[in-house]
């Protein structure tokens, strides 16, 4: 088989006291849609958080196509085409979507400073492009006629597909996505399941999903992992982590 | 009652206030600006008055000398604050902010106690690049509207983006690919040159420099320009640098009471426009009227 994607090895993380993840193996294969699962508190945005360069691990590797990126900060792992949304939002509050969108471009918005500072025409004719490319990715998420607003404004689900539109702004290659669908009704987590896929399909995407909402991650997902207190308890298809006992158990609880 | 010595004073206030405000584009408290401002100050004083090389026993100063003075201290500035800012800007917030006044103590302490910087009593007799106050007007507008320019350019580029993303979220921006410690250090240095150039002016302008140019007090009073005049743009600390400085002199008729006027604007400013002067429903307002 081809060298994944992303792949970790043992990693874990231990904050004083408390063992947060401990011996996470997980491979994503380049075109997945990854779902980790679990319940709260089981390390699920830790896991994210180390990943992208947030929280260092205290044990074991994370590979980016099958080199070690540990040690790497947030900001240069971002630059190897790896991007990612925050559950509890993080947005740039004072600048408006448009402006969200292109610091989300800042890895291809380089240009010689000085074309950047006298405002050339190849400068203006870049800055242009970006622009209506930042127009084209919030049209995508169905919010481009709020490019002008600030993102303070906004409503809570125009927010969640903000911050997707400023992550695929960065052109990634792996996708991280944190309770896409957290906050957004029925309906709405029904057009999120096909806009995730058709993003997909159109970027070449590899997706590496946190959501609690369990019927949209088993239609969704290809393969899945299930965390609970900070171990990986079951890895594999929908329907295998389905009847996994050990996931039937941290979900409903077991019998003793 | 606004006469060119007072417009210079102003200009300068307008560069100062700009000179804090850089960092703070980028969330950074840094209160360093008279520490450069100082050092500019006294390198071209020293440079003026002990270089006969560059004029100065002349009856006219050479404005070349000027030019020649600002270049050295913009590399000297620009050195000391890529060195500086490397180490003091992993602190955060008001941890910041105290260590950059330490950084202005330090070096007032220093040229206090040094003969040779000019020590207690000052450096007097700097020559004079221009006969009329005028001149000095002139010259420092000129200044002002570079660094205005540069600012805009700036803000409407990738790297002021850049900055206004790390001023909202740190964590975030650094997600999105951007160099925080640099970007950080950029606006830093930016911020130190325009104070060591501010201090060049001030020097030949003052006709005598010594420590007390650069002191804790100047840290507040700049600071006020760009609390009073808003941190969103570059119009915000350039306003509030040019009413703060005019303010107490135009409100000289009045005697002893401007200074309770004075203290009343600084006090009342903040609580009826926390954002400042320029702030963003009067940019928003600004913008949508222009089509």
């Amino acid at each position: 088989m081809s060298t994944p994607l992303l792949e970790t090895r043992n990693l874990g993380v231990r904050f004083g006291g408390l063992q947060a993840l401990e011996g996470i193996d997980l491979q994503v294969h380049r075109g997945e849609i990854f779902g980790l699962l679990g319940p709260n508190g089981a390390g699920k945005t830790t896991l994210f958080n180390l990943i992208s360069g947030i929280t260092p691990a205290s044990s074991g590797e994370v590979l980016w196509r099958g080199g070690s990126i540990g040690g790497l900060d947030a900001n240069r792992i971002a630059r190897l085409g790896l991007a990612r949304t925050f559950q509890n939002l993080r947005l740039f509050s004072s600048l408006n979507c448009r402006d969200n969108v292109l610091v989300g471009m800042h890895r291809q918005a380089r240009l010689p400073w000085a074309a950047a500072l006298l405002g050339t025409p190849l400068a203006q004719r870049r800055q242009r492009e970006l622009k209506d490319r930042a127009q084209e990715l919030l049209a995508l998420l169905a919010i481009g006629h709020l490019a002008e607003q600030n993102a303070a404004g906004l409503s809570y689900g125009d927010r969640r597909r903000l911050e997707i539109a400023r992550a695929l702004a960065n052109s990634p290659e792996l996708l991280l996505l944190d309770e896409p669908a957290a906050g957004m009704n029925p309906g709405e987590k029904d057009q999120l399941r096909d806009l995730i896929r058709r993003l997909r399909d159109r970027f070449d995407l590899t997706i590496l999903i946190i959501e609690h909402h369990v019927p949209l991650m088993l239609g969704l997902c290809d393969r899945l992992a299930v965390l609970n207190f900070g171990r990986r308890i079951a890895l594999g298809s929908a329907d295998e982590v389905r009847q996994d006992p050990a996931v039937i158990e941290a979900y409903l609880g077991g019998s003793r | 009652m606004v006469d060119a010595t007072l417009l210079t004073q102003m200009v300068i206030g307008a560069l100062l206030g700009l000179s804090v405000y850089l960092p703070l584009r980028c969330g950074q408290l840094s209160l360093a600006t008279p520490g450069f401002y100082a050092i500019g100050g006294t390198l071209a004083a020293l440079l003026s008055t002990r270089v006969n090389a560059l004029g100065g026993s002349e009856p006219s100063y050479p404005i070349s000398s000027v030019l020649l003075e600002m270049a050295l201290t913009g590399a000297l500035c620009g050195v000391l604050a890529s060195g500086i800012g490397a180490v003091v800007l992993r602190l955060r917030g008001v941890y910041l902010a105290i260590a950059t006044i330490a950084l202005v103590e330090i070096l007032r302490v220093t040229t206090l106690n040094q003969e040779a910087l000019g020590g207690a009593v000052g450096i007097f007799g700097i020559p004079q690049p221009f006969d009329d106050p005028a001149g000095y007007a002139l010259f420092g507008a000129g200044l002002l509207a570079v660094i205005c320019w540069l600012c805009d350019r700036l803000e409407r580029n990738r790297l002021g983006r850049a900055m206004a993303a790390i001023r909202d979220d740190e964590l975030a921006a650094a997600c999105q690919g951007i160099d925080t410690e640099r970007s950080k250090l950029v606006a830093f240095v930016l911020s130190a040159v325009v104070a060591g150039l501010t201090g060049v002016i001030s020097a030949h302008f003052f006709n005598s420099w010594n420590a007390r140019l650069g002191n804790f007090d100047a840290s507040i009073t700049t600071l006020a320009f760009v609390v009073f005049g808003g941190s969103r743009t570059w119009a915000g600390p350039v306003l509030g640098g040019l009413v703060l400085t005019a303010l107490p002199e135009l409100l000289r008729p009045i005697g002893d009471l401007r200074l309770i006027v004075f203290g009343l604007v600084i006090l009342v400013g903040p609580l009826l426009l926390p954002q400042g002067l320029v702030n963003p429903s009067l940019i928003g307002w600004l913008t949508q009227r222009r089509p």
